[in-house]
């Protein structure tokens, strides 16, 4: 039984990839963290912020949040975590 | 000799998403749950399963009234309360945009 936790690879800050990582999902992850990003949970309900960071679980932390309920901006938040278990996906937006 | 790097003496670091959490340990935080449920209160502990220990809390149950078809809500209070961790949706601090 895997324990669930990714290996990332390091990426510096700086770094511009004009190519999005198609070799692995934790390689995607690990480029789009800084991006604006839209996490849908199992709920339908929709998160749009900048990604701080992620982890094996699909934990989330993001910043300046938005949230959509059935596509209508409903709350905002200053810094937001997410368990992981709720994602259905992380999209670069 | 195992060297420490800046990012492992500075505790407001966030390299990954529960420290975040960590962050705001002791400080009030808004947390969303399973069930349309909010809840806002002190944080005393929280572990990886997000299980979440809390203090003066205010708990607030969003309920359809299929009846009136009107959104009612249901505030109940809680000197200490404690949140098993697979209920969790977000953690946040309450102080928002």
């Amino acid at each position: 039984m895997s324990n669930g936790t990714a290996e990332f690879q390091a990426f510096s800050p700086g770094e511009e990839t004009s190519e999005i990582a198609k070799n692995n999902p934790s390689a995607f992850l690990s480029q789009i963290t800084g991006a604006k990003v839209a996490v849908k949970l199992n709920s339908g309900v929709e998160y749009r912020g900048d990604l701080q960071c992620v982890d094996g679980y699909m934990n989330i932390a993001l910043e300046q949040t938005e949230e959509y309920v059935d596509g209508i901006l409903k709350n905002q938040y200053g810094d937001v975590f997410i368990r992981g278990n709720n994602v259905l996906y992380i999209s670069s937006i | 000799m195992a060297e420490v790097g800046a990012d492992q003496l500075d505790d407001t670091i966030v390299s990954e998403p529960l420290d975040l959490v960590r962050l705001s340990l002791n400080e009030r935080v808004f947390v969303k749950l399973k069930g349309d449920r909010e809840i806002r209160g002190r944080l005393h502990a929280y572990d990886s399963h997000c299980n979440l220990v809390l203090s003066d809390v205010e708990e607030t149950v969003f309920v359809m009234d299929d009846e009136d078809e009107d959104l009612k809500t249901i505030k109940k209070q809680s000197e200490m309360l404690f949140v098993r961790g697979d209920a969790v949706v977000l953690i946040s601090p309450p102080s928002q945009s």
